[in-house]
């Protein structure tokens, strides 16, 4: 029993992990925390499921995803992004939101609500574990998930793009007065962040399901996941969005709280910011 | 720097704003027929809560994506309230006021002291676990124990003035002038000058002597008040709640619609009421579907952050501005 | 009386204040050093925007690092800012009023009349209804420093208040700094790099230099030390 909820939770978990990170990269990077995350990988899952009603070879079905939600990300980021390069983070993430309603509004004037199935070809792989049968598509997902955030930590800090990309997320004016090809770094930045978005949005519309507005919202636990890595650390990140997933998981053994467990995102968040301003005296707007 | 413009033509221009709003809560409402009756009336409701997200953003810089979500909560108390203990409408209206002014409160405590983004997060983080957790306990309808709920539902009758629709509009409409009036008064007293020194430079406040996180509370406190107001006017109208009314998109649209309609003058929280609910109900009634709303508001809000910061009311006032200026200076 | 025993601030590595230990007994008082010495750093501290990881303030027999850095302001402590702070949405004598609000409770009609001596004395009194968005730099400075002087102001900590001003500008300021002790009774801590304004307002001089307490004494003595001119001019002493 406990074996099944874990391995779920476990799966669930490593996508909140991986959007966390994608979130958090983009964030360091550029200072936009992208609340149309889910939109984008929404649209990637919905296109795929598309592609799979109209019998394309699956495939075709993965590269759409993972192109348009990349495509989308990079014209947000290189058109309407610079646009608001100097306001206060939370108004560039209060920007990303009107991008989300557009996203959303499209997808579900495109796909009215209905019980849908997004199947791919790693649902019917598997092995068993610990006397539990996991799906290739979870065993995809957590491996992907160690993988790519093991890959993105390598990227930021052996490649040259990367150190561009550590350089701006320390100090964005000095970096372009030093010469660094803000413009150029950036793009990067939402091109990896995209490309992770229509990743996690194609796993997620397998493992949930392929509606709109459901995926859009699941940037919600990857915001808590980016939360417990302090918007800054892809390690903590990683192990927030795993612990979020599996307590979300195992809290439906727990009768009276089974109910709502989909808040536990919502309270590991809160009790994180809790703790973190505990010795906090005052702020100043704008900076921490 | 317009609001100070507002204090100099200010005095003439609420008066005027005043009296229009006189004049059309007496004369529209025989105007409109039953379904147009319900579309306003839901959208004066959401006006008095969209002056709550305006306050803390026009006055604090602070974004509160939870506004419907405590919208809910206020429709919560006035029910629960109304069936425990059958007290009058405008007393379980007030219960409901505080309540939600106090979870207004402790949602935006956690981040009272970080990054206006954080407030951001956990708003709208708030917002879905209120999503959750009323889907999950649905809203009192006349049943025992702390839920309330029961079988059949009983529903809450309308206020002593407030039978009829018609009436009820205006019973809704006196009710968010009186809502404008409570916030011009903070806002002219001491919290607004808090508010306007913490807008500027926290440090600066800290030095002026302000408490920068109690004045940021009773900002949540009274944003939080009236979206309890409003909640009890929409329990008050429909008798019943659903949980299908409080999903975390709406409080997204909402503060959307608060910056698009422009979060600095009442006529922008005009807008938005008229925004978030008549222009859907209009859009119904030309075979435009929702979902295309959606898209506008989006595009609308994008516009509106990059391009003209006070909304659609800060540029029909700026427009009337311009035309008063006498013709020399023009 | 203001007696600032062992403060030392550190940022990361770099160290702010190291170790200041002075005692300032004059009207006006200024703080003059190279850029990076720790002067504003030394404000911070007396606002509460830096917690110092030792040492003291002691003001008029009050510890003033134990209250909370808004009460400071209760108990008398007023500070400008190097970027001028006067709010833009609020009218000016709304600006100053808005420092009245967090003192202790006084009655409305001597709030007014504070508003207005206040505005006089720098001579902004015609402008007090004034949209703060409306009011030229200099306007803007004497702004601010009308703000410093209502409600019992104790020690008012001025950051640079003539940066940017034009000769008769600082003249002004110049008059205002001077009959600040009389007007109101408080003390004045000024840093300035205008050496003039310094030598013509202040008695006595602290000068600060990587954190550290390099001169103190009466200004015409200080400003004539050759190690203040080292520090400011990098020149190696003869030898």
């Amino acid at each position: 029993m406990y074996g099944v909820f874990f391995v779920t939770g476990l799966a669930m978990g490593a996508l909140y992990a991986l959007s966390g990170v994608g979130l958090v990269v983009l964030y360091r990077c550029t200072g936009v925390l992208n609340l149309a995350y889910g939109a984008l990988g929404a649209a990637g899952a919905m296109l795929a499921w598309q592609l799979e009603q109209w019998a394309y070879p699956e495939p075709v079905a993965w590269a759409a995803a993972l192109a348009v939600a990349t495509l989308l990300s990079f014209v947000y980021g290189r058109f309407l992004a610079p646009r608001l390069a100097f306001r206060e983070p939370v108004i560039k993430a209060v920007a990303t939101l009107g991008f989300a309603l557009v996203i959303l509004g499209i997808l579900n004037y495109f796909w009215v609500e209905a019980p849908r199935r997004l199947s791919l070809s790693t649902d019917d792989l598997g092995l068993r574990m610990l006397g539990v049968r996991i799906t290739g598509t979870r065993v995809l997902v957590v491996m992907a998930t160690l993988l790519m955030t093991l890959g993105i930590t390598l990227f930021l800090n052996r490649t040259r793009i990367g150190l561009l990309m550590r350089a701006l997320a320390s100090q964005r004016d000095l970096a372009s007065m030093l010469g660094v090809p803000v413009g150029r770094v950036e793009a990067t930045a939402w091109l990896i962040s995209g490309l992770l978005a229509g990743f996690t949005g194609l796993m997620f519309g397998d493992l949930v399901r392929p509606n709109p507005g459901a995926l859009t919202f699941l940037v919600i636990p990857a915001m808590a996941a980016a939360v417990v890595g302090r918007l800054q650390s892809l390690s903590l990140t990683l192990a927030g969005g795993l612990v979020i997933g599996v307590a979300e998981s195992m809290a439906t053994l727990v009768h009276p709280i089974a109910a709502y467990r989909s808040a536990t995102p919502f309270i590991v968040a809160t009790l994180l910011l809790l703790w973190l301003q505990r010795k906090r005296r005052l702020t100043f707007s704008g900076q921490d | 720097m317009r609001d100070s413009l507002a204090g100099r033509l200010g005095d003439r221009r609420l008066l005027a704003g005043f009296a229009l709003a006189i004049v059309a809560i007496a004369v529209v409402p025989p105007l409109l027929n039953s379904l147009w009756l319900r579309v306003m009336l839901s959208s004066v409701i959401f006006t008095i809560a969209a002056t709550g997200t305006a306050l803390l953003y026009a006055r604090l810089g602070l974004v509160s994506l939870a506004q419907v979500a405590l919208v809910g909560v206020g429709g919560w108390v006035t029910l629960r309230m109304w069936h425990a203990t059958g007290l009058p409408f405008e007393l379980n209206m007030l219960v409901a006021g505080a309540v939600s002014a106090l979870v207004g409160m402790l949602v935006g405590l956690p981040a009272l002291r970080m990054r206006g983004l954080y407030l951001a997060i956990i708003t709208l983080m708030a917002a879905a676990g209120f999503q959750i957790l009323v889907t999950g306990t649905q809203f009192p309808n006349g049943g025992s124990g702390w839920l309330g709920i029961a079988v059949n539902s009983i529903f809450m009758p309308r206020p002593r003035f407030g039978h009829s629709d018609e009436a009820m509009l205006r019973y809704a409409s006196v009710v968010a002038l009186l809502c404008f009036g409570l916030v011009a008064w903070a806002r002219h007293s001491r919290p607004g000058r808090a508010w306007a020194l913490i807008r500027k430079s926290e440090a600066c406040a800290m030095a002026a002597g302000v408490n920068v996180a109690l004045y940021k509370a009773w900002g949540f406190a009274i944003a939080g008040f009236l979206a309890g107001i409003a909640g009890a006017l929409l329990a008050g109208t429909i008798g019943v709640l659903d949980a299908t009314t409080f999903p975390a998109s709406e409080s997204i649209l909402l503060f959307a619609l608060t910056v698009v309609g422009g979060a600095y003058s009442a006529l922008g929280q005009v807008l938005t009421g008229l925004l978030f609910r008549a222009a859907p109900a209009l859009l119904n009634d030309w075979g435009v579907d929702g979902n295309l709303a959606y898209a506008l508001f989006g595009i609308g809000l994008l516009h509106a952050l990059i391009t003209a910061p006070q909304g659609i009311a800060g540029q029909i006032l700026d427009g009337l501005a311009r035309l008063r200026r006498p013709r020399s200076e023009r | 009386m203001i007696a600032i025993r062992d403060l030392s601030v550190a940022f990361g590595g770099v160290r702010a204040l190291d170790r200041l230990s002075v005692d300032l007994n004059d009207n006006v008082v200024g703080i003059i050093g190279p850029n990076g010495a720790g002067k504003t750093t030394l404000l911070n501290v007396f606002s509460g925007f830096v917690r110092p990881h030792s040492g003291s303030i002691h003001a008029f027999g009050t510890d003033l690092l134990a209250l909370a850095p808004h009460r400071r302001a209760r108990w008398g402590l007023r500070r400008s800012f190097q970027t001028e702070q006067v709010v833009d949405d609020l009218t000016l004598a709304d600006n100053l009023r808005a420092v009245l609000d967090g003192l202790p409770r006084r009655s409305r009609h001597d709030g007014a009349r504070q508003i207005a001596d206040a505005l006089r004395y720098v001579g902004l009194a015609d402008r007090a209804q004034a949209p703060g968005a409306s009011l030229n730099a200099f306007e803007r400075r004497m702004a601010e420093l009308a703000k410093t002087l209502v409600g019992a102001p104790r020690v008012v900590l001025l950051d640079e208040p003539a940066a940017g001003l034009r000769d008769d500008e600082v003249d002004a300021l110049r008059q205002a700094i001077l009959g600040l002790h009389a007007h109101c009774g408080a003390m004045t801590l000024l840093i300035e790099h205008d050496v003039e304004l310094i030598s013509s307002t202040c008695t006595a001089t602290v000068v600060l230099d990587f954190g550290e307490l390099i001169a103190f004494g009466a200004t015409a003595e200080v400003l004539q030390s050759e190690r203040v001119k080292i520090a400011y001019l990098g020149v190696e002493p003869a030898r």
